[in-house]
């Protein structure tokens, strides 16, 4: 009975609760989109981050991260390649010759780091090769040629089959060069990563390098994000840190780690703030729906109703008032995540924005069901702390004075 | 045989500041199956003692004994309990909650009492039935006129099965035929159930029903009686 009155009691002033339920509604719908995206954004740029630039895992000789010297090569790549390939929960391995250089055409030129690749082992790691907006990923084997990004393009002021000069040191630390001709043109949603990186093919750069069969990069590709931990201790263990560094996308993008670690905390601070926010309106609410029926709680305490069960009473009243507003702001939520994340929210207006900092123009929020749960938890607790106030000033009355007013 | 005694009871509001002495030494006693009408000027301390007689209100001095117990020594939390089992109220404006019907109303009492729901099924569709309202069960507050209402508050104030019920100015809100209504309706729970009232009351009508009338002056009992037929 406690709780039938409870819930009628909210729908005697109709339009006061309407508009509660309205501002809780609005606030978590707000709160929980924002997140979604947020979510949709973080985890975007770690995909993207890890599908076209680091993969999951890189084995590197030690040192050579820090100052990219390709005399520092993995001397042992074949069995590392091997070994890597062969260890549960790992999809995909491939071996980079890299390098950093020079690209110049007739009208100017710019810093690179060049990735000499095996396409056919490449495609398995990287989906640089979806990301071609012109010509092809190095389709008919020719020679000489060389992926660049459309910034890079527009830097030189080439085009398809262009010819762009790369210069760089080799073994031995003289200067060589060799020109190549584009052969495709790509763009990721990282500017950063477009203006740097040109793709070659392996054979060609060990060919102006004049070094054969080898390898200063190993990219590994984990069947899940989650399989990465295990596979980087067991490569280590069997790898010696003192010779070879096995670093994962968190030591190779600090930043995209932290991202990816602050998000919850992130979430769950907007959600805190809103939910603060509609407390003190919850507060409100309540506070001028005891305070309009005093006498009617005076009556209750002197026909014999409990001090206990008038707590209660209020309390439900709170919670099924805040969970009415809260079931109607994850219902709408939960469907426009579903709606927006299938389709994505078309951000191209800001596209270059947004791709300075390694995030796609197109948005698509996403949220864990299991983060529903745990708001209804947030909303109840929320309640419950907004009921304490008024339910307690409910309990002060004395039951003569709230009768005879 | 007495069911309350009122011992030199008096009620001082403000005893610090500006002292307003509400009752003073009132000795009372009221037998089971009464129908006592407490009459008296506005301010006379009426309501103040059907606080005290209720366990609403301690009072300043004295004591109110309800079969053998005294209300002072009861916390607060005893009160609430006690009122709950063994008193019923019946307030001027009637005071049932909005958001329940008739029979909810009656049964909210029941089940505060933690009966059995066969019970208060039961006891409220009779006691309804009893005050005339067996085709208003279902019917919220706001449907029922003042008069009925009362009716369904007297169902209520019954339905603890408590010692006695207290009414306070009960009939001040009707027109006269639903006083009159109310009135053979109270009447006949006394006669024929021994149900004991007690009530304030300015209402002729009421005082001239009443078995025995009990007169206040300024706090002070001045004349406790039975009245005679047609007096």
């Amino acid at each position: 009975m406690i709780a039938a009155i409870s819930w009628r009691n909210i729908w005697r002033n109709k339009w006061r609760s309407i508009v509660i339920i309205m501002a809780i509604t609005a606030g978590l719908t707000g709160g929980i989109f924002t997140v979604a995206i947020y979510n949709g954004l973080a985890e975007q740029k770690l995909r993207t981050a890890i599908d076209t630039q680091t993969a999951h895992l890189q084995m590197h000789a030690s040192g050579f991260q820090e100052n990219m010297d390709i005399r520092l090569y993995l001397h042992d790549a074949d069995r590392m390649l091997a070994v890597a390939g062969a260890q549960p929960g790992v999809q995909a391995v491939a071996g980079r010759l890299i390098a950093t250089g020079m690209a110049a055409s007739a009208n100017s030129n710019i810093g690179i780091r060049l990735n000499g690749i095996v396409p056919e082992k490449e495609k398995a790691i990287s989906t640089i090769y979806q990301s071609l907006v012109e010509g092809d990923y190095f389709q008919n084997e020719k020679r000489n040629q060389v992926l660049i990004s459309s910034r890079t393009a527009k830097k030189l002021k080439v085009g398809l089959n262009g010819k762009v000069v790369v210069t760089l040191q080799d073994l031995n630390g003289d200067i060589v060069g060799a020109a190549f001709r584009v052969g495709g043109i790509f763009k990721t949603t990282h500017t950063g990563f477009d203006e740097t990186n040109v793709f070659v093919l392996k054979r060609d750069l060990e060919r102006i390098l004049s070094m054969d069969g080898i390898v200063n990069e190993i990219a590994i590709r984990a069947s899940d994000i989650e399989a990465v931990p295990g596979v980087q201790r067991r490569l280590q263990e069997t790898f010696p840190p003192k010779e070879t560094q096995v670093e994962s996308w968190r030591e190779l993008q600090p930043e995209l780690a932290y991202i990816n670690d602050v998000t919850w905390q992130v979430n769950y601070l907007i959600l805190v703030i809103i939910l603060l926010a509609l407390a003190f309106g919850i507060l409100n609410t309540m506070l001028m729906a005891i305070f309009e029926r005093v006498r009617e709680i005076g009556v209750l305490m002197a026909v014999g109703m409990s001090k206990a069960r008038i707590f209660s009473m209020i309390i439900l009243e709170t919670v099924f008032l805040s969970l009415t507003g809260a079931a109607l702001g994850m219902v709408i939520s939960a469907w426009l995540v579903s709606t927006l994340g299938t389709s994505g929210i078309d951000l191209s207006a800001f596209a270059q924005g947004l791709e300075a900092f390694g995030y796609s123009s197109m948005i698509y929020p996403q949220l864990e069901p299991l983060f529903y749960l745990t708001l209804a938890c947030m909303v109840v607790i929320a309640a419950l702390l907004s009921s304490l106030y008024p339910a307690y000033k409910a309990l002060e009355l004395n039951p003569v004075e709230a009768i005879h007013g | 045989m007495s069911i309350i005694n009122v011992i030199g009871v008096g009620k001082v509001y403000n005893p610090e500041t500006i002292p307003v002495h509400a009752l003073t030494a009132v000795n009372l006693e009221f037998r089971k199956g009464e129908f006592t009408a407490i009459v008296g000027p506005s301010g006379c301390g009426k309501t103040t003692l059907l606080n005290m007689i209720g366990g609403l209100d301690y009072p300043t001095s004295g004591n109110v004994i309800i079969n053998d117990t005294d209300l002072s020594t009861l916390t607060s939390k005893q009160l609430i309990r006690f009122r709950l089992h063994n008193i019923g109220f019946v307030f001027q404006d009637y005071s049932l909650l909005p958001v329940l019907t008739a029979r909810e109303n009656t049964e909210f009492i029941m089940q505060l009492q933690k009966r059995s729901k066969k019970e208060y099924r039961e006891r409220s569709t009779a006691l309804l039935t009893e005050v005339g309202l067996a085709d208003r069960l279902d019917t919220f507050p706001r449907k029922l006129s003042g008069g009925q209402q009362q009716r369904v508050a007297v169902a209520r104030a019954l339905a603890a099965k408590p010692q006695f019920v207290l009414a306070d100015e009960p009939t001040a809100n009707l027109d006269s035929r639903s006083t009159t209504e109310l009135l053979d309706i109270m009447l006949r729970l006394n006669r024929e159930e021994h149900i004991t009232f007690i009530f304030s009351t300015h209402d002729q009508r009421v005082i001239e029903k009443a078995r025995r009338v009990i007169r206040l002056e300024d706090g002070k009992v001045i004349q406790s009686g039975e009245m005679k037929e047609g007096q």
